[in-house]
């Protein structure tokens, strides 16, 4: 029996990786996984560099930044399973969502919530308030990212307009009641979360601005994946089969319950299982939202690193200024998503639906993988 | 190593009592800027306001990702990393993860400069660590010895004897059933407790 150590934050999409360490899954595959609980996305990189963790729990960009020594030290990292696609959620301030249905925009779609807001930016200006706070969990991070092209397709400058900033997800609630911030992109189900203590309502899922955006994978370091390969496989595999369970409706009750215990998440069964169905209420007591794409941990292929989810991510951090795009780097980016690790692992089961647009953009500039540069040039309104 | 006095050292913990001890331990060392943020309140604006040197930061603190964020933002002026992922030097690295202190430096500041803290950090977390320990053993004792007296007190009145027999019949009857004097005494409790 070979003994991992595998970092987690407490979120719903770490729901495969605690099925996997609790349900059976790693044990069938000869592996003992002795789950840690971490508090910040700094410390599963560090704990994973130094090797206090043999993998976690990770932001699908934070592996790209990473292994590309952007905002940090280089570390190299491997990514061969991808946890999930979307989880996220966008929450507003009560004020700001009822100032923008005043510009009468149709906010039940996402274009009309992106023009919307980018009417009431420019009223603020006009009047000379204070630009509004949004908040995401980390720099590198699918949410910065959908946050910035909901701004940008309301036709604002992310970093000239308003203020972005950097809020831990248990904190988001207070920082909206207190005025801090006036919304923020996180996962599940710290949306919910803000809702029921009335501070915020969910204005978009995630996967309403990205059909399916790549966000938590697992991450181990380079090291570990070249020393130990057949441990790595046998990881992937039990991942993959705790993925596919995960997902049948006859789990559903039991993994909320298991995600709820306090050692886990810590947060009410009857929240984490409405995100597990992508059905969030989006007031307090109101009419749920629901999106059945809300949250994908293993049909279409979403286990599968793909690595055009590797080039989008890199593009979006280019377009965020996060660096500059050289040809190298692109590769050197698409690089750390390794699909042959997962085909190896768990035979070639399935694949994304062939899609131009491999996120499925749903508003704004479609992502354009073939051409990458062209992209970048449309983004930037050139 | 003498300390450089220039340094601007923020301590970022909420833990005011580890604060305390690591704010008193660099003055001590002739660190003159030290301050101290123990609330993650705007906390990005307030280091900004600072531009601190180096940064101390609790590794348990989510507070690092905001952090993170600075190095981003503040880029084109300065740009910080994160000290203790140097590679060169995985023994401190992993004493300071092990430790749980977590200390971020302003990229160009010599390793010669920061080290001393740095490992004046540590040894301050590990000193913190085990005086937590300490204070959970004393409170333990404490715990034990009041169910001690109190199984004495019901044996007292129960069996008419003294104090000094009562903790005798404890102790003889702890050493046949090869327990400890507490466990004894909390099943005279349970016990009594039972009779009532």
């Amino acid at each position: 029996m070979r003994r991992l150590s595998i970092g987690f934050i407490p979120l719903t999409d770490a729901a495969v990786l605690i099925a996997c360490a609790e349900r059976g899954f790693a044990f069938a595959e000869g592996l003992e996984i002795e789950l840690h609980r971490e508090v910040s996305w700094a410390n599963i990189r560090d704990k994973v560099n130094v090797g206090l963790l043999d993998g976690a729990h990770m932001l699908a960009p934070l592996a790209i930044a990473s292994s590309l020594g952007l905002g940090h030290v280089r570390v190299p990292l491997v990514a061969p399973f991808a946890l999930n696609l979307n989880g996220n959620a966008v929450t507003l301030a009560n004020e700001l969502y009822a100032a923008m249905g005043e510009t009468g925009e149709d906010l039940a779609t996402g274009e009309g919530t992106a023009r919307a807001l980018g009417t009431v930016v420019r009223e603020r200006q006009a009047t000379g308030a204070e630009p509004l706070t949004f908040s995401t969990v980390y720099p590198f991070s699918t949410h910065a990212y959908m946050l910035r092209h909901l701004l940008a397709s309301g036709g604002l400058d992310p970093d000239r307009d308003v203020r972005l900033v950097v809020v831990p997800p248990p904190y988001t609630a207070e920082s909206l009641r207190s005025g801090l911030i006036h919304g923020f992109c996180v996962g599940s189900p710290w949306n919910s979360v803000a809702v029921e203590a009335g501070v915020g309502r969910i204005a978009l899922l995630g996967s309403e601005i990205f059909g399916w955006a790549p966000e938590k994978v697992l991450g181990v370091h380079a090291r570990f994946a070249n020393a130990e390969p057949e441990v790595l496989h046998r990881l992937v595999r039990a991942l993959d089969a705790a993925a596919r369970w995960c997902e049948t409706s006859e789990a559903l009750d039991e993994l909320a319950r298991l995600l709820a215990e306090p050692r886990h998440l810590g947060l009410p069964v009857d929240m984490l299982r409405r995100a597990l169905q992508g059905r969030l209420n989006t007031t307090n007591g109101g009419a749920p939202r629901s999106d059945a794409a809300f949250l994908v941990m293993h049909r279409d292929g979403a286990n599968r690193p793909e690595p055009a989810h590797a080039l989008w991510i890199y593009a979006q951090m280019v377009r965020a200024g996060q660096t500059e795009f050289t040809r190298d780097a692109a590769h050197a980016a698409m690089e750390v998503y390794r699909p042959g690790l997962y085909d190896a692992a768990a035979g070639n089961v399935g694949r994304l639906p062939q899609d131009i647009d491999p996120v499925r953009t749903r508003f704004g500039v479609p992502f354009t993988p073939d051409d990458v540069e062209g992209y970048l040039e449309r983004v930037r309104g050139k | 190593m003498t300390a450089d006095p220039s340094l601007k050292i923020v301590i970022v913990d909420e833990s005011p009592l580890r604060a305390a001890i690591l704010e008193d331990g660099l003055r001590e060392a002739g660190y003159v800027h030290v301050l101290r943020l123990s609330e993650w309140h705007n906390l990005l604006a307030r280091l900004h306001a600072i531009d601190p040197d180096i940064i101390i930061i609790d590794l348990e603190d989510p507070s690092r990702d905001v952090i993170e964020q600075m190095f981003q933002v503040s880029r084109e002026v300065k740009r910080p990393v994160a000290m203790f992922v140097d590679q060169s030097d995985s023994a401190t690295t992993e004493a300071a993860i092990e430790a749980g202190v977590s200390a971020y430096i302003v990229d160009g500041l010599k390793k010669e400069r920061v080290k001393p803290i740095v490992d004046m950090t540590i040894s301050r977390f590990r000193a913190f660590a085990r005086l937590k320990e300490e204070l959970e053993q004393t409170r333990t004792q404490l715990e034990e010895r009041k169910t001690v007296d109190r199984a004495k007190g019901i044996l007292m009145r129960l069996k008419g004897l003294d104090e000094e027999k009562a903790y005798a019949l404890l102790r003889r009857t702890a050493m046949n059933e090869k327990k400890r004097i507490v466990d004894i005494a909390q099943s005279v409790i349970t016990a009594a407790e039972m009779l009532k």
